[in-house]
């Protein structure tokens, strides 16, 4: 699941600031699963951003309304009839949602009201905890599923580095374990040691362009 | 704001939404043969033992159909129900397969949508009976 937080609302503020109509759009997928931008966060959004902007003589409306995922077209209908007379839109979407939105609407100017921090697991009821890095080379068979990318402080794909402590601590902190430790750990339970003997070759830094994924069997539907 | 179980349904509101997208949806609720070949494609159905409560034909006559049926004259109780059917027993992954061509995510999230005006939807933040899982 995509995991986001509010933005401090002094940030939301200065961006809404100077519109008088303003729409706050919730994403009813993983942002509200997280607790920040489903319809109830969109409500106290709103009344948060009334209170500090609707004073005095200067008008300012905000109005909430929820989809059911900002990253699907199929869930746009009613929201591309509502949105029609507001001057901005607030997106409570990850940053896919945002620009799914902004580029289906370009004449509007869409702000986003949530930071997106990372691809996470619920560890419980509020907490969530940052699993993967979508960095498109997995080598968690390798690593015993412990991902060296998201939990080892340098991402190295052949570690330990020096700064592992006798406890398997990570220098970064005492209460942050060394990845390869705990992978070392693992395979040492199951008996695949071996898997970490070989050298892993660098990896390729394709993620610096975007990414797009058509499964072999949709490949024909969309041939240029 | 409100407590979702305190708060009066605006079945005039309701009414107004379901007129808005009436001729698409009924027409997709009368089209409905109770074939049941979607039950099938919903990876729901199958993983809770063919659970008729799970087919997706199930879902679309038992919240937007029931919503149609009362022509939007329905209680809270009714809606708290029908948030079960919508939510906890359909992800809306959009897989489901009707041979007739009936489009059913949509008429599961036109009631969701129906349900959200009300403010019913899934209280995420609290530990209770309200776990999807």
């Amino acid at each position: 699941m995509i995991v986001a937080e509010r933005k401090p609302l002094d940030e939301i503020k200065e961006m809404v600031k100077g519109f008088k109509k303003v729409l706050n759009v919730g994403c009813g997928g993983c942002t509200s699963i997280c607790l920040s931008g489903g319809q109830k966060e969109v409500g106290l959004l709103n009344e948060e951003l009334k209170n500090a902007l609707a004073q005095g003589n200067a008008p300012f409306q905000i109005d909430g309304f929820t989809i059911e995922r900002q990253c699907n077209a199929d869930f746009y209908s009613d929201l591309d009839e509502i949105i029609k007379p507001y001057q901005a839109i607030l997106s409570m979407a990850c940053g896919a949602g945002v620009q799914f939105l902004a580029d289906r609407h370009p004449s509007k100017p869409v702000f986003p009201a949530l930071n997106t921090i990372f691809v996470g697991v619920d560890r419980d009821l509020g907490w969530f905890e940052e699993n993967c890095r979508s960095c498109r080379e997995c080598v968690l068979g390798e690593t015993a599923g412990i991902c060296p990318v998201t939990r080892c402080a340098k991402s190295l794909f052949n570690g330990p580095c020096g700064g592992t402590s006798r406890d398997g601590k990570c220098e970064v902190s005492k209460d942050t374990p060394c990845a390869w430790y705990e992978i070392y750990k693992r395979l040492h339970e199951q008996n695949r040691l071996d898997n970490i003997l070989k050298v892993k070759p660098a990896r390729e830094w394709r993620n610096q362009t975007r990414g797009t994924l058509i499964q072999e069997a949709f490949k024909s539907r969309y041939a240029k | 704001m409100m407590h979702q179980e305190m708060k009066p349904v605006d079945t005039k509101q309701i009414k107004e939404m379901l007129n808005r997208k009436k001729g698409k949806m009924k027409r997709y609720l009368s089209y409905c043969a109770h074939c049941s070949l979607c039950a099938e494609s919903c990876f729901l159905y199958m993983a809770h033992d063919q659970d008729p409560q799970y087919m997706p034909s199930y879902k679309v006559i038992h919240s937007l159909g029931k919503l149609y049926r009362k022509r939007g004259k329905v209680d809270r109780k009714s809606l708290m129900e029908m948030k079960g059917i919508v939510w906890r027993n359909c992800v809306l992954c959009g897989r489901c397969y009707c041979p007739i061509g009936i489009h059913i995510p949509s008429m599961i999230t036109f009631a969701r949508s129906i349900l959200r005006s009300q403010d019913v939807y899934p209280q995420l933040d609290e530990a209770s009976s309200e776990s999807w899982l």
